[in-house]
This record gives structure tokens, sequence and C-alpha cells, in this order.
């Protein structure tokens, strides 16, 4: 079973795939904007945490995507 | 070599026809099989080609084959239209019927076919309606519907799709003119049809032939076949009936054709606007469709200026029971009942004295010889409580008995009664047990279950024989004015005749009371 | 209300110009095409009938309403008889009396006398109509042939048909025929013979039957009776209300006597089902009444306790005071519950009111999650609005239906059989499954197209259809032009256009073959009004999403959105998923549809409210559980659900349970969930209540309390017990208050009240000032949205792969008999259809696997297996399987995956790849969770007081 950290680094994949015809900057946005509208707060500074945090492997796209949900939360 | 026409008509062959065609075709000569003349009591029938015409023979056997070649024969009848049969005959619609070879495109067309299609053709549909509306052609299945009405409704009526239906699932006993035509002409019902198809846009036609007809369905199925071309693009088949008396009726065998359990339908819709599938529809009688080429290919005015009254044109009358000639008579409406039964059916075949005739089918009336007055027209027969039907005659001698003809007709519907409508479901068991009740003179008691004291309102005193009477007569009204179709709303026309004109029969006048004590 | 038959026209409604005629002397005006039956019965003039009634066509048979018209010759039957201008019409002379009390005497001579002790006795049409033409004799007799000997059929669970007290009136074969379209009944025989018979003579529990009713409904006699009739005697009183079972919404009038039900009986007013019904509606409804139901509240410390029954006050405190104690120590949003799509839009506002307002967080979800949520998403993109375009009418001026995903005859049955007869008058069917369902050939119902995809593959032939209808030039240009977001359009027609997406490239993955899509897409796009109806089987995917939007991009592109006859119209399951989406059940929507993070409705709800609401999305229900696992989320209150069984990945979903401190379970039954709950909290059925469903179509109905709740509480009382011992101090005395508060928030709701749904029995929303009569039909003139919105859907296939492993796809769905994870049903005699879930396999996959009919067979998937017998069947492709999930014996969603829709987490429960092997009995799960199961169950009755 995966962990709550993969599930979300699967589920924006999976996000960013279906905006993928768009071209990855444009699907990078689409899937922001999807995180900012459906994601729990919770869920958000998880992801958030996810570029930074040791060990974490991520898919580019992934790693693009949750650097910049990183940089537009507000500041805890 | 000699030329030979003998009849391979289904009642012809009945008689023999096809051992003596056989033994004339072993003789040498060129046997052409033709439809039935339509006179019994000359078949099996032979027709020699000479110069003065076809000399017929007959009834003859195979062993009298060189008597008639030679000539010598006693049987021989001299040329067919001379005899007393058929020169009084008026042969508009059964012109060709013994006469050609029934699947010889040359045959028809030498005798006057496709005539009545090629005018049509030449007419816009409007025209030929009219033709038809002038004719006074008359539906021949029974109810005597003005046939050009029916088909201005279908030709008024707009659809994607329009149907032409043959109803040729002639079930009424002692009745054979659809028969004799398909077999013996079925290009002049094709014909008939064609002609209907462009006067009311149809682009497809069924002709619905019962399935005790196995020689004419092939006989139509091969004119089908042969004559494809020549009616192009109309097309036609043939659908062989479920076997039940009241596909018969327009509206059931529509179902039927459908592919459904073969039950009445209420009207309205009429079939002329919601028929086959939906779709506005013309069902015609054999002998409705067969009369037509004779009425575009001579014109309306020839047609209409034999007959009586409303009733306009010909009828093909089939004589048959205990008859002395019995046949088919084709002649002008007007005829009266006695010179069908007495001049051209000669009396009764036991040579005793007529009792009755049955006018119609099994579901016609009875009549005593005292209403041979009567002309052969459909309005007179409705004032006298009966109906024409499709023209079929059945004559009793004085041994029959008449309740016991009642009884058979209320039989007759409970066996082909479709179940559907009450009065004809229940209506005709009950009156088979209410007759039964009534010929054994013995009115119904109080039952066991009425002479409970429970049921406090039930009757416990007996019938008497009048009442027992008087609840036939009330069956035999709800029966005719409440069933859904024919079958059930005809069935009191044979109860009620017998009942009013031979009351003996039935017990009356006797003191049948004492058994209601 | 009292206990009066709803008024029988005898013949159904006709819509010509109005025409004028005399009867009785009285002059009526009437639509042409009325018959005179109904034009008498109009102006109360009942004319005696027994083979006709207003739900089916004129049959003209019995000969009872025969009537005399002026200058006509002969005595034609009313009921067939269409009135004309300026007749004049006679229904009661001396010749009609008599002609009717002559066929009465005849029916009366093959019947059996013993009214008194009849079931119909004071509900029978034959002795009515004995009264009316005072028959007084029957001369015929009692002792001629007859019918009396009949055996009575009583193998269906629910009624019994008596051949005795059978008048041949073809009722009931023309209702199955007419009504509901399975043609199980035929009239035997001929003449006095005829006798009706299921499916030539094999009684009806073996036949075709499938028990909706409508032959029990039709029949004038109690040759066809319930047997609750026959049990309890006539009813005497009745009140209309929904049905609880799916999202038809079928209106039936509850019949009672006292506070007992004694049958449900179709309403002939109601809007969505016009007098239908099916197994479950008309007749499942005893569970209501099973012994099984739990009244008293229960609380325990921990899963492994006993259950202690309590005192409702001591439930509710108990409850208030966990989730208080929870949300101190772990956090505000460390909380959340579950809205239940069963309840009625009432209770689901207010238990998201509760979470909103009580709990502070968003932390709600719904079942929606794992059925149509990826519709609310799709249609809400394209449209803007999360819900169906039409009314189920609609389909009746429908000349293309093309049904993906779904099965309307045993998961919409009602519906099912609208659209079937639609399909007999003529319209053409294109079915997508992968299933040969009924609707692909049934009785004179026959698709134009099936096409039998690979499970998965919905996008890509959806897709592939664009394709043929861009590339062929069938697109309706100017309704794209006028109607859509033509920048938007332009990219997604450039898109489909790509010849990677036609249908020849895309033969191969989906196995149908190029032609049949072609030949589909053209008839779907040129055939006239063409609509869309579709079930779980777009949205349970992982594409769900681009499922629903790939199917509102072809509907847009030819023209059919926005009139009768078209649109797109999702079959919802459940009796209020709709209402349930509508009343704000989604973590990232309050009621209405409108963004949490909309600041301008929050004020709106804060205002009223009086606190702040969070502006933040909360957690769907598998991120909750998720949550739970990972020691951040503690409690929940899941009202009418049964996420154990119905969620998928059992396993994953018992996890997250049993992480929590407090789980609270609301519902009428020890429902699986309730294995791994703290609280028990007793619920009501919908007899019990009032309240209001909202229908797949939008349609707004009242449920009607006709019983007080065993329970002690109705489910939205109990809602404002916890609220208030939270300290919210809510004042609701009855339902329509909330209705009102409901219409105050939410401005599609604006001009809902109870009065107005009593006026007018039903509305569909958006029901406001610009609408208010309410809306059938959606996006006339112009989307909610302003444009529609073309949507490029890309095909991202599943991640869940067969391979070696697991060679086989399943697939999952229901059947008619069942509803959803059988909660209901299974309480029920419809456990006569289907007592147990079974695999469907094709031939080949089980003679590989030496597997035969019936056997015990292991289903292996990746998360987990089960056991369940297999039966053969070629209408699932080979390489495909399939298995209901009605029972909780074989759990199949122990077998689904967490895989799930892209945009809405939907769980992808029609695609798992699987493997299929002989058995010999239960899995190693099911034996741990029997015990569990087994263990959790007790319960410890209180000490009795005194």
């Amino acid at each position: 079973m995966m962990s709550t950290d993969e599930r979300l680094a699967y589920m924006a994949d999976q996000i960013l795939r279906n905006f993928a015809s768009r071209g990855q900057e444009a699907a990078i946005a689409a899937t922001l904007d999807h995180i900012g509208q459906f994601w729990d707060p919770g869920m958000k500074s998880r992801a958030a945490a996810m570029p930074d945090a040791p060990g974490v492997v991520l898919s580019d796209g992934v790693r693009a995507t949750f650097m910049r949900l990183r940089d537009s939360q507000p500041a805890s | 070599m000699m030329r030979i026409f003998v009849s391979k008509d289904m009642a012809s062959v009945a008689l023999g026809a096809d051992s003596l065609a056989e033994a004339f075709a072993s003789a040498g000569c060129e046997v052409v099989r033709t439809g039935s003349r339509g006179l019994f009591a000359i078949e099996p029938l032979a027709e020699v080609e000479t110069d003065e015409g076809r000399i017929a023979y007959g009834p003859v056997g195979p062993n009298d084959v060189s008597a008639v070649l030679d000539g010598s024969h006693p049987a021989r009848i001299g040329r067919i239209e001379d005899h007393p049969f058929f020169s009084g005959q008026q042969r508009f619609t059964f012109a060709r019927c013994g006469v050609t070879d029934p699947l010889s495109l040359s045959d028809y067309a030498a005798h006057g076919g496709w005539k009545g299609l090629e005018t049509a053709l030449g007419l816009s549909p409007q025209a030929v309606v009219d033709a038809v509306k002038a004719s006074g052609l008359r539906g021949r299945g029974g109810a005597g519907f003005p046939t050009g009405i029916k088909w201005q409704t279908v030709l008024d009526a707009a659809a994607d799709e329009k149907f032409i239906i043959c109803n040729a699932d002639e079930g009424d006993s002692g009745t054979f003119a659809d028969r004799m035509l398909i077999e013996g002409d079925p290009f002049c019902l094709i014909e008939g049809m064609a002609i209907a198809s462009h006067a009311v846009g149809a682009s497809h036609g069924y002709i619905y032939i019962r399935s005790e007809y196995p020689s004419a369905i092939a006989a139509m199925r091969e004119a089908i076949a042969r004559s494809a071309t020549k009616i192009a693009p109309f097309t036609l088949e043939v659908r062989v009936g479920a076997g039940t008396y009241v596909c018969g009726e327009e509206t059931a065998l529509l179902e039927s054709i459908e592919g459904k359990r073969g039950e009445v339908r209420a009207k309205p819709p009429l079939p002329a606007v919601e028929g086959l599938f939906g779709r506005p529809t013309v069902i015609n009688n054999v002998l409705s469709l067969a009369a037509v080429p004779f009425i575009l290919a001579e014109g309306a005015q020839a047609y209409a200026e034999v007959g009586f009254g409303r009733s306009r044109g010909t009828m093909p009358v089939q004589i048959a029971g205990n008859v002395k000639n019995g046949g088919l008579y084709e002649i002008g409406f007007g005829v009266t009942l006695g010179e069908l039964v007495n001049q051209i059916g000669g009396g009764t075949a036991s040579g005793r004295p007529v009792r009755a005739v049955q006018v119609g089918g099994p579901l016609g009336a009875y009549f005593p010889p005292s209403m041979f007055h009567l002309p052969f027209d459909y309005e007179a027969f409705a004032e006298a409580g009966g109906l024409i039907g499709h023209a079929g005659i059945t004559v009793f001698d004085d041994t029959v008995d008449m309740a016991h003809m009642a009884r058979f007709a209320m039989e007759f519907c409970a066996v082909e009664s479709c179940g559907k409508c009450t009065p004809c479901r229940i209506g005709s068991t009950r009156g088979t047990e209410l007759i039964d009740r009534i010929v054994a003179k013995a009115p119904r008691a109080a039952g066991t279950l009425e002479t409970l004291p429970q049921m406090r309102n039930a009757r416990t005193a007996a019938r008497s024989h009048e009442e027992e009477i008087d609840l036939l007569r009330d069956l035999c009204d709800t029966m005719k004015h409440g069933s859904l179709c024919a079958l059930g709303g005809f069935t009191p026309y044979p109860v009620l005749s017998a009942l009013d004109h031979f009351p003996e029969d039935f017990g009356s006048g006797h003191a049948l009371t004492e058994a209601a004590e | 209300m009292t206990f009066t038959r709803e008024k029988d026209f005898g013949t159904p409604e006709a819509t010509g110009e109005a025409v004028s005629l005399t009867i009785d002397g009285q002059q009526v005006s009437v639509p042409a095409g009325t018959s005179i039956m109904r034009a008498a019965a109009m102006v109360e003039t009942a004319i005696p009938k027994l083979c006709a009634t207003d739900s089916l066509e004129s049959f003209g048979s019995c000969r009872m309403c025969l009537v005399e018209i002026e200058g006509r010759k002969g005595y034609p039957a009313s009921c067939t008889t269409p009135v004309a201008s300026g007749m004049v019409v006679r229904t009661e002379t001396d010749k009609l009396r008599k002609l009717r009390r002559g066929v009465m005497e005849l029916y009366i001579s093959d019947h059996p006398l013993d009214c008194l002790t009849c079931s119909a006795n004071g509900d029978c049409e034959l002795q009515d109509m004995a009264g009316a033409v005072g028959l007084r004799d029957v001369r015929f007799g009692f002792e001629g042939a007859n019918h009396l000997e009949g055996c009575k059929d009583e193998s269906n669970p629910y009624f019994t048909f008596d051949p005795a007290k059978c008048i041949v009136c073809s009722r009931c074969v023309r209702a199955c025929d007419e009504v509901q379209g399975t043609l199980a009944l035929t009239v035997d025989g001929r003449g006095f013979a005829s006798k009706i018979s299921a499916s030539q003579g094999e009684g009806f529990l073996a036949s075709e039957c499938v028990s909706c009713g409508a032959c029990v409904q039709a029949c004038p006699t109690s040759a066809l009776i319930e047997n609750t009739v026959i049990e309890k005697g006539t009813p005497d009183r009745a009140v209309v209300t929904t049905c609880a079972y799916c999202g038809v919404g079928c209106t039936f009038r509850a019949e009672m006597r006292g506070e007992e039900l004694v049958r449900m009986v179709p309403w002939k007013e109601g809007k969505a089902n016009h007098g239908h019904s099916c197994v479950k509606g008309r007749f499942a409804w005893g569970y209501a009444q099973h012994r099984d139901r739990i009244l008293n509240p229960m609380v325990r410390n921990s899963v492994d306790e006993p259950w202690r029954e309590v005192s409702w006050d001591e439930a509710i405190v108990h409850v208030a005071s966990e989730f208080r104690r929870i949300q101190n120590s772990y956090g505000t949003r460390a909380i959340g519950g579950i809205t239940s799509s069963r309840c009625t839009n009432e209770e689901t506002f207010l238990v998201q009111k509760l979470i909103r307002q009580g709990f502070g967080n968003n932390n709600v979800d719904t079942c929606a999650r794992v059925c149509h949520s990826p519709t609310g998403y799709g249609l809400k993109t394209t449209f803007g609005t999360s819900a169906g375009t039409q009314d189920f009418d609609s389909v009746e001026q429908a000349d293309v239906v093309l049904v993906i995903g779904a099965n309307p005859t045993d998961g919409h049955p009602v519906f099912g059989s609208r659209l079937k007869k639609r399909l007999r008058e003529g319209a053409k069917l294109i079915v997508i499954d992968p299933r040969r369902i009924d609707l692909v050939r049934s009785p004179h119902v026959e698709a134009a197209h099936h096409l039998p995809l690979r499970p998965g593959t919905n996008v890509a032939l959806l897709t592939a259809m664009a394709h043929v209808i861009v590339t062929e030039g069938l697109v309706d240009e100017t309704y794209v032009r006028e109607r859509c977001d033509t920048e938007a359009y332009g990219e997604w027609a450039a898109f489909v256009s790509d010849p990677a997406r036609s249908p020849e490239a895309i033969e191969e993955l989906t196995g149908v073959p190029a032609a049949d899509v072609c030949a589909a897409a053209r008839l779907y796009a040129t055939g006239g009004n063409g609509a869309i109806y579709y079930g779980l089987g777009v949205t349970e995917h992982s594409q769900g999403s681009s499922t629903v939007m790939a199917i509102a991009n072809l509907a847009m592109a030819t023209g059919n959105v926005g009139k009768p006859g078209a649109g797109v119209n999702p079959l919802r399951g459940q009796n209020n998923v709709q209402g349930s989406c509508d009343m704000g059940s989604f973590p990232h929507e309050l009621p209405g549809y409108r963004h949490v993070s909309d600041s301008v409705a929050r004020a709106q709800f804060e205002q009223d409210w009086g606190v702040t609401l969070d502006a933040e999305p909360g957690l769907r229900i598998n991120n909750m559980l998720d949550a739970a696992t990972d020691g951040t989320f503690k409690g929940i209150f899941i009202q009418g659900e049964d996420i154990l069984q119905s969620d998928p990945n059992t396993t994953h979903v018992a996890a997250g349970l049993a992480a929590m401190e407090c789980v609270v379970v609301q519902d009428l039954f020890l429902n699986e969930t309730a294995n791994y709950a703290h609280v028990f909290l007793p619920g009501s059925t919908f007899l019990e209540k009032d309240g209001t469903f909202t229908n797949a179509e939008r349609r707004i109905q009242r449920v009607r309390k006709v019983m007080e709740p065993k329970n002690g509480y109705a489910d939205w009382e109990v809602v404002q017990l916890v609220a208030n011992a939270m300290g919210l101090g809510w004042t609701y005395t009855h339902p329509s208050q909330v209705m009102n508060e409901i219409a105050r928030l939410t401005p599609t709701f604006a001009g809902v009240t109870y009065d107005v749904l009593d006026q007018r029995g039903s509305v569909q929303w958006p029901v406001n000032e610009a609408a208010p009569d309410g809306t059938p039909t959606m996006h006339i003139d112009h989307f909610v949205r302003g444009k529609g919105l073309f949507v490029v859907t890309d095909y991202v296939p599943t991640d869940e792969r067969t391979g070696p492993r697991f060679p086989l796809l399943l697939t999952t769905g229901r059947i008619l008999s069942q509803y959803n994870v059988g909660a209901q049903t299974r309480r029920t005699p419809n456990e006569a259809w289907h007592a147990e879930d079974r695999l469907e396999i094709h031939p080949h996959d089980a003679e590989n696997r030496g597997i035969r009919d019936g056997d015990w067979v292991a289903l292996r998937s990746r998360a987990g297996e089960t056991t369940l017998r297999a039966l053969i069947t070629d209408r699932v492709a080979p390489g495909v399987v399939y298995t209901t999930f009605h029972h909780p014996d074989t759990q199949a969603n122990v077998i689904t995956t967490d895989f799930s829709d892209w945009a809405t987490n939907c769980p992808e429960y029609k695609v798992t790849a699987v493997q299929v092997a002989p058995s010999n009995g239960p899995s190693d799960w099911q034996r741990r969770y029997r015990a569990q199961a087994d263990q959790s169950r007790r319960i410890e009755t209180a000490e009795p007081a005194e």
C-alpha cells in the first residue's frame, strides 16, 4: 500500500498526465489550479514540503508542481 | 397431335382429373392443364380442341380416352359455352378460368390479360380510384363496403409506405371461389393488386392464403415469380394463414402477418389509415381485386351496367350442399335465390324437397323456400335478416334438423373464437350449452349453488322452455351488438333465422313446460 | 389524505386540437384523438368498463363500454371510438343497459362468487361493474364450462395469480408489453380456453417476469394481487411519497391501514415514473420493518467490545464530547463526516451544516465520490452545471439514443422501460458497453450498434467517434459557432482530427471494429435528436471525468444540448445522490455548487449561520482514510452509507476506520462499517420522515411521513440533537424550515417551498425568479457557463494493467433485484432472484481454467482475494469477468484497487486486473473478516430499568 506522500505524488502525476497535451508549462499550471481547488490544506502543505524532504523521489513534473505549490503557500 | 384441356384445380383433381390427364398424355395427346370451369357434376371434364372449338366430355375417366378422341363418347357436352349452366353466366371475373393455362403468361396476354393494368398505368392514381368508384364494386369478402372509397382513404393517407393485402383466407364452408381463381387464373389477381398499388401508392403486397390450400399457395408463388417484371417495382409475397378461421377477419389477418397472435383489433383506426405495421393498407378479398382488371380494361360503365339496386356488377356465386348442380356461377346481382337453387342448382341432389338454404357461409342466415323470391342483393338480404357474405349458398333438404344447425353455429363460433371479446369468448360456449338444453327439452333447474340458503338472490324455481328460448334470443342480441368482429356478431344469424323460420325444431308450440315444474 | 382510488380515465390522454361534442346532453370540449370514454370521464360520466385503463392503449375487448352515437349504426365501444366534432353520444339507454347486463351475465357465469372473502373485496372493478349494470340473475347458471379449477400460481414472493378470478381482459399482458416492455405474459389458447400465462406456462417466478408489478396494478380483479393485501386486507388511506431506491425517483402512493403499510402503488401523476414501478420500489419495502433494524443507540469504547445500548441522551452527549475532545487534541480538521444519498435533502443539508458550522471545517463528502463525482466535475466544466440536462420525458422525443456504461433495465428499470418504449416506436439505439446488456437485444428492441469495448477505453472510443464526426463534416457548425467557445472548439477539433485518434488507429486498443465506430458516430450525428444516457461505466474509471467531458464534447459538436429529445443524461445511482451533491456534500463546494473559496457565497452562509467558514477545501473520503492512517484524522460521522462494503479496496478502508478514535455510524442496520464503529445511532426509513429527494432529472419531490420513526427520531432530528449538543442552537421543528433555509441560501433552489411542491407535485431545479416553474431542459438558449466549453480529452490509460499474474479484467455492476450494498434488498424476498453475487465469465476463459458453471472460484487482484461462484455466459467478452457487489459475504471490493479518477478520485471500480481459479472455500480474508464481524456485532442488552 502506498504511503500518503506517495499517494499525493501519484495523484499529482495523474493530473499532470491528463493535462499533458497542453504542454508541460500549461499542464503544471492547470495541475496547480486543480490542487488549489480540490486539495485540503493538509494535503497541500504535505505536498509543498516534499521537494525539500530528504529521500523523496519525484518525477520532474511533480517536483516542479510541488515546488510552485510550496512557493505559493502562505507562510505559516 | 390432339390438344386436350383438363383442369388441375384441386376439386377436379379430387374427382380424378390427374389420371384422366395422364391417360390422354399416354394416348399421345398434348394435354393442357387449366383451371376449373366450375360445374362439378361434369367433372372430370376433358375438352378436345377441334375446328368447331373446344368440345367437352364429362364426366369421363381414363378408360374413356379413346371414345372421347373418336368423338363417340356418350358424355359429349359439346361447346361448354353452350351448356345451360354456362350460357346464362356473366363471366367478368372468371372469364379465363378453365380456359387458359393458369401459369402461362402468353395465354394470359392472349386472353386480354394486362389490359387493365396497362390502362391503369396510363391514368393518374386518382383516375384509377375514380374508375373503381364508378364501377360500383363493393367488397366481395362479405361486408360489401365500396372498394373505391376504401382505396380513396388509402390514397389520401400520407405515409412513407403503404401496403396492398389480398385476403385469401377463405374459411367459410361451401365457398371455394377464391381458391378456384387463384388456381385457375392467378395473374388476374396479381394484375388487380398491381392496379391497386398504382392507385394508392403502395410498394408491396401480401396474399394471405389459408394453409389448407397448398395448390393455390404453390400456384400463386409460381405466378408471382413469373410476373415479377411485369408488375415491378411493385412486389408481392404469399403469406400462409395461421390455420384459424378468425384470421380471415381483416384486422386479425394484419396481426397474423405482423407475426402476432391472430386476434381481432378494435376499429378505428381503420386499416386504410393504420393497417399493416401501422401503415395505410388496402385489404380486399380475392374476388374484389380480381374484378378490377375487367373494370379498367372494359371501363367502369361496362361493369356497372350489370347488377341490381346498389349492388353493381357480377357475383361469383358458389352453390353447394345438397344440390344437383354444385359449382361456381358468376352472374349479375339480382338473380333470385329461388333461381339459384332450383333452376341453376337444379334442386336437391337427393331429390327430396328443399327445406332451407344457408346463404353467406356458416355465419349466414337460413332461408325457407317461402323466401326464394329474394333478389341476390346486399340490401335485400340484410333487410330479410341475412347476408350475402362471400356468396356461398348451401342447400338442405327436408331431413335437416335446424336446432342442430343452430347449435352447430354456436359451436363453430366457440371453436373459432379468438377469445378477445367477451360476448364471443364466453357467449358461444354458453350458447352451445343452452341449445343443448333446449333441444333436450330440459330447461335448467336451479343448480346446487343456487339452492344454498346463503344464496339469497338466486332464483330457486326452474326455468321454463320459453325462458330458455328468451335467454337464447338475449344472448344472440348481446353477441350481435356486442361482439368485436363479425365472427361473434354474425353467429346469431344462423341461430336466430333457424329459430324464426323453423321454431318447430326447437320444440316450440309443443307442451314442454311441464318439465319446469 | 383519505383512501380513494386514483381516477381512471380509461384511455390515455390525447393532445389534438379541441373538439366539441355532446355526451348525455352535456357539451364537452376535449382534444382530438380523445376517446369517447375519456371525454365522458372528464365530465364525471363513468361509462362502465373492464378492459380499459388509462395507462394502456384502448383494446375494446370487454364490450361493457358500448354507447349510442346519433347517426351511426350499432353500439360502438367508447374506448376505441375517438370523439368527432358535433358528435352526439348517449351513454345510458335501455338497450345499452341490456347489452351491458348481458355481457356481465356472461362474465359472472364463469367467476367465483366468494366476493366477501375475496382479497379484492371492495377494490374490484368486476364487482363494481356488476353493481353498476344491476346484475340480479345469472340465467345461464353456474354449472356450465368454467375456469374455476385453475391452480393458483404463488411462485412470486410478492403477488399471487389466481386464474379462477381472471376475466381475460389482457390488461396484465398489455401492461407487461406496453408499460414494462418485458413481454413476459401472453394469452395462451383461444376462445373459451384463453388464459393468461407467464412465458408459456412456466409460472411467474421462473418466467421472464421482472416483477415490476405493472400487471398486478392493471388487474381489475384479484386475479393478480399483492400478497400483502391478501394478508392484511385493503388499505384505508394513501400518502404520496417518493421511492428510496434508485435515482429515477418514482413516486408512490403508500397505501396504509393505520400505521401499517399495505402496499406501495406507483402514482400516475408522478412525473418521473408516470405510474410505473420496478420490483424494488413496488415490493421490496419490507426491510423497513425487518427484525434486523437497530432501534436503540449503542456505544462502546473499542471495537473489540460488545455494543452497549444507551439512551439517546447518553449517545448524543458522548458523540459531541468525543468530537470536541478530538478537535481539542488533534486540531479542528481532525474530524469530518459523510452525508447520505439515501437521506433527504434536508438531512444532507443539515449534516454538511453540522460539519461546516459545527466542526468548523469542510471535511464532508458523500457517496457520489464513488459514483458520479466525475459527472459533477465534467458537466460543470463543459456546460456549467453539475447535473443532467433533460427530464425523463425527453426520451420520448429522442431519435437516436446512445447508452454508454449504463444498464438501465437493471439499474434504472422504470426509465429502462420508458426507453424501450421509445425504441419500440422506432428510435435507434447505440450501446457502448463491455457486456451484452439486455437492451442490446430484447423482445422488439435491438441496438443498431453494440460496441463491446475493452473496459477502460471509453475516452479513446468517444474521441474516435468525435474524429469521425469532425473529419466527415458532421459537426453542427451553426450551433458550435453560436453556442460554444469557438477557440476551445478549434483546439478540440484539431486534437480529435489527428489520425492517431481515428477509429482505425484505436481498433486494437478498444477491441471495437473501426467500421462499427464510424457507423455509430454517423448515426448519432445525423439521426435526428441524439440523447446520451450514461452511468457508472463512464464515471468509475481513472478517466471518469475525461469520459464525461468527451460525452459533453460529442453532444455539443452535434448540437444536441439545449432541446428536448437530446442532451447528456447521467443515470444517477441512489435516490438522492443528485440532491446530496446539490446540498453541498462535497468538500470543495457549498450548497448550490459554489466553491468554498467564493467569498461572496461564503459570506451569505456566514451571515445566516453566524460563524466564519473555512475557505479551504476539505478532505475527500479516501483522503480522510489516508489521513486517519497517518494519525491526523481521528473522528467521523457517517450517516447512511456503508463505506466498508461500497468503497474500493476494503483493506484500505478497514485500516483507515480502525485508526480512528470515534467512528459514529447512523444506519438502519448494523452495516459492515459499523464493525469499526464506536457509536451506533439508529436511523429512520423514508417512510418515517418528511423531506425531499432530488432525482437524476433534478426533480425535487416530497417524501412524506406515513408512520412514526420506530427508532424514535427522524434522521434530521438526530443531526439536530448532535448539533445542539455541540452548542449550535438549532431550532428546526419541521423539515420544511430546513428547505426554507436551503432556498434562502441556494440560488437554484430560491423558489422551492413545501407549498410549491404540494401544489405542483414536483419541480426541477433551477427554480427561481427566472424559472418559477422549474427547468425541465437546461441550457436552452445558452449554457449555464455562458459558452459551451470543448475540452481536449487525452486518453491516459489506467495504471491498472493486466499481465501474466492477472490476465483478466474485472468489471462490476448491479442487477435488477438487488440494490447497492444490498442492506435493504437483502432483507426482502428479492433474495429469491439473486441470493449471491456470481462471477460472470466467458466460456473460453472458464474452459481454460477448468471452471464449470456454479463452481466456487477464487478471484484475486493486486488488492486482495475473495471467493464466489461462477456463472458461465457469453454476455461478457473473453478476457472480461463481471460481478455484482450486493453481498457482504463476497466483498467484491476486496478486489478493487486504489486507482481512481484523476480529477475527482472516483474509484476505478470498473477495471481491475484479476485472476480466476477454482477454489474450495472462502479466502483467508473472508474468514478473518467474518470472525472480526461476528465479534464486533455482539450486543449487550441494557439492564431493564427497575
